[in-house]
């Protein structure tokens, strides 16, 4: 009762929804919620669980683009969504994707605010008034009329939001927001969602990961394998027994590695500097060990990888390596050129017995045969491994592997990258705590264009790691 | 570190150099300059569009632009003579020499690309009244355009990385290794595209406005003139021979 006073009255409400593809038996199965105005709503789960299909009922996606089969009820403001046409719902319903080439749809700042407003045929002087509320509302008044992919992902994030609301919509959803973001970033966005739900939006975040929103939420919606469990709080989530660890990273209890007693130096970079990023870097690589590369994005992390990979060359210093390194990149699209799953790891090392037992391992045997491109991301993910356990490299190099990863595919990359340690030496670029916890043996923070601290993570120095992502909250961050 | 950043992404802002024609002009001299060949002989044509290109290019203060537009054109013409005067090659020659006449409107599209939004160029098509669902496609071919270039660099890199760089020696499996993953990011791309333009509004039914409607003014009309005149002053030649 006393609850029921105080919350908003009811904004989105769905009975019975279920949706399946037409062109595969994922989707969602009678799904009963409903969010209030004004509420805070974590929507999480793992992959394939069902969110991103969720949210597209939401924003009217589905059916709008995506074939398939939906039935039961979703109603918004007491409205029956089949009774909306799509761009009347999307002056309700504002959407924050995670990629920016599916969020933006010009690359000006300015023309991007504009945008949907063109689209829904305002005049140039009530585009102008409106863009003034937006730039107060926002603070991102010195952020006109820039290239969009020359921001920062912090700065991006704010635009993406900005854009969203244009058409006053009271209805935020939100695609795993922190994939792209740093955690100082992502800690940002935390509090900006609590402000903007003091303004009265009702806002919904689908996220694996969900420790910026500690504190902040007024339901959770769980999802597994299409199915869906409804919280009434962020208390009755956390006590339900399922992982919820995420919220507070720092009391995650892991056991600590010992130091690697490899002595075998596989790089070397010697007073490296790089235009204003980097100043007199020097940093050693061994053999059979991980270390992790933090710091916020645009501090030169990537810089430094692209170095050893010769991509870049510094402007001063030397760099030491025998041979190329093996880059595993973050976007796997990127790295796929094979006409099979075995055709990819062949190209790698043509061994045929080798190729089996490492998709046995990874558990893609079955299908060796599809194009790489037909395969999950977290698929992707695992051939992108599988290459890495082929090749005879000395050193291998992940670039933020696990940005948009559940708690469970987080755990098996680590556990393949431990195994990869054993003949190689490893560089892992992330801001992910917890992955850093479960694989890093030694960590390299870079800030202020050098590097700040490096250590061997051990029950003393782990307080210098958590001091590190205190720190990266408070420094304002730009990208490179 | 911090300042040094912003004062790079501040060199990003938007600024439009030069003499601001309106895209409309630039659109309708790409899509008529490339038809009048069949009227007019090709190289009356093709001196005349050089000199228009550059000329429109200068006005519009991109240096560089006009640097590479005619070093493109003499290296394309000079092979085609080179081609043309030995008999080996001369099978050759006509490739070139097409080639090298779709130089200057190629350099205007680029122009129009590279100064103009993609905002800008689909308030530009409105004006022209041309039906929406053909100005959103045009609008996504657009977009993948730079979108393309930010990721070719990373490709390659990434090819070179693997040990499957892009070389002549192997053209047919540098290709495959090249374009299938092009492919596919293709299809991927125009779904999350379609997804930002619909949550965007872009197939509401009204009539777009646009922030960036530009008036067409005095210098328009003269550029205009100048291109009519000039086809005008080429039809006469043709003629007249």
């Amino acid at each position: 009762m006393y609850k029921d006073a105080l919350s908003g009255k009811e904004i989105i409400k769905a009975s019975k929804l279920s949706f399946n593809y037409s062109e595969s038996k994922d989707g969602i199965a009678d799904i009963d919620f409903v969010i209030n105005e004004g509420d805070i709503v974590l929507l999480t789960g793992n992959s394939g669980c069902g969110k991103s299909t969720l949210l597209k009922c939401l924003n009217g996606l589905i059916p709008a683009i995506t074939e398939g089969n939906l039935k039961g009820v979703l109603s918004i403001e007491g409205s029956d969504y089949s009774d909306i046409k799509i761009h009347e719902l999307n002056k309700i319903v504002g959407s924050v994707f995670q990629n920016p080439r599916s969020q933006f749809f010009t690359e000006n700042t300015t023309a991007e605010l504009v945008f949907p407003m063109e689209n829904y045929g305002y005049t140039k002087a009530e585009m102008d008034e409106r863009l003034k509320e937006l730039i107060e509302a926002f603070g991102i008044g010195e952020l006109m009329d820039h290239d969009i992919y020359s921001l920062s992902s912090g700065e991006r994030q704010l635009i993406a939001l900005a854009s969203s609301v244009t058409m006053h919509q009271k209805v935020l959803l939100f695609d795993e927001p922190s994939a792209n973001l740093d955690y100082g970033n992502s800690m940002r966005l935390g509090s900006l969602i609590s402000r903007l739900k003091k303004e009265g939006y009702t806002i919904l975040v689908a996220d694996h990961r969900f420790f910026y929103l500690n504190g902040r939420l007024d339901k959770v919606l769980f999802m597994e394998d299409g199915n869906l469990k409804a919280f009434d709080s962020e208390e009755a989530f956390k006590n339900s027994g399922y992982n919820v660890r995420s919220f507070d990273l720092f009391s995650i209890d892991i056991p600590f590695r010992p130091v690697p007693d490899s002595n075998e130096c596989i790089a070397e970079m010697n007073n490296v500097s790089y235009k204003n990023i980097l100043h007199d870097v020097s940093l050693k690589l061994y053999r059979n060990e991980v270390v992790g590369i933090v710091g916020n994005n645009g501090v030169g992390k990537t810089t430094l990888a692209k170095f050893l990979c010769k991509t870049f060359k510094p402007d001063k210093g030397s760099i030491r390596i025998k041979d190329l390194p093996f880059f595993i990149m973050q976007d796997p699209d990127y790295q796929l050129f094979g006409t099979s799953v075995k055709n990819e790891l062949s190209l790698v090392k043509d061994d045929d017995k080798k190729i089996e037992e490492c998709l046995k391992e990874l558990g893609l045997l079955p299908y060796k045969n599809k194009h790489p491109f037909d395969l999950s991301g977290g698929q992707k993910q695992r051939l992108q491994i599988g290459m890495a356990m082929l090749c005879e490299k000395d050193l291998i190099i992940f670039d933020e592997p696990t940005s948009g990863l559940d708690i469970s595919s987080m755990k098996t990359v680590a556990g393949e990258i431990l195994k990869l340690k054993v003949k190689a030496g490893i560089l892992v670029i992330s801001h992910d705590y917890e992955f850093l916890r479960n694989v890093a043996d030694r960590i390299v923070f870079v800030s202020g264009g050098t590097i700040e601290k490096d250590f061997y993570l051990n029950e003393k120095t782990v307080s210098d790691l958590n001091d590190i992502f205190t720190k990266m909250q408070e420094e304002k961050a730009y990208e490179e | 570190m911090n300042c040094s950043a912003r004062a790079k992404r501040k060199a990003y802002k938007y600024l439009m150099r030069g003499l601001k024609i309106n895209p409309v002009v630039l659109i309708i001299i790409n899509v008529l300059a490339p038809s009048m060949y069949i009227l007019i002989s090709g190289m009356y044509l093709e001196i005349f569009l050089l000199v228009f290109a550059c000329i429109v290019i200068l006005l519009m203060e991109e240096y560089k632009m006009l640097f590479g537009l005619l070093i493109t054109f003499t290296v394309l013409i000079g092979t085609y003579y080179f081609t043309i005067s030995h008999e080996k090659t001369a099978s050759l020659a006509m490739f070139f020499l097409i080639l090298s006449q779709s130089v200057p409107c190629l350099f205007l599209a680029a122009s129009l690309i590279s100064r103009y939004t993609s905002a800008q160029l689909l308030s530009a098509l409105e004006t022209l009244r041309i039906p929406r669902v053909m100005v959103v496609a045009a609008t996504i071919t657009l977009k993948y355009i730079p979108t393309f270039a930010r990721e070719f660099k990373l490709l390659r890199d990434s090819m070179r990385l693997r040990g499957i760089d892009f070389t002549l020696r192997k053209p047919i499996k540098s290709f495959q290794y090249f374009v299938v993953p092009q492919l596919f990011r293709c299809a991927a791309l125009a779904d999350e595209v379609t997804a930002a333009g619909i949550v965007k509004g872009i197939d509401a039914p009204r009539r777009r406005t646009s922030y960036y409607e530009q008036k067409i003014r005095w210098f328009d009309y003269a550029i205009l003139a100048l291109f009519v005149a000039g086809l005008g002053g080429c039809y006469l030649c043709t003629k007249m021979r």
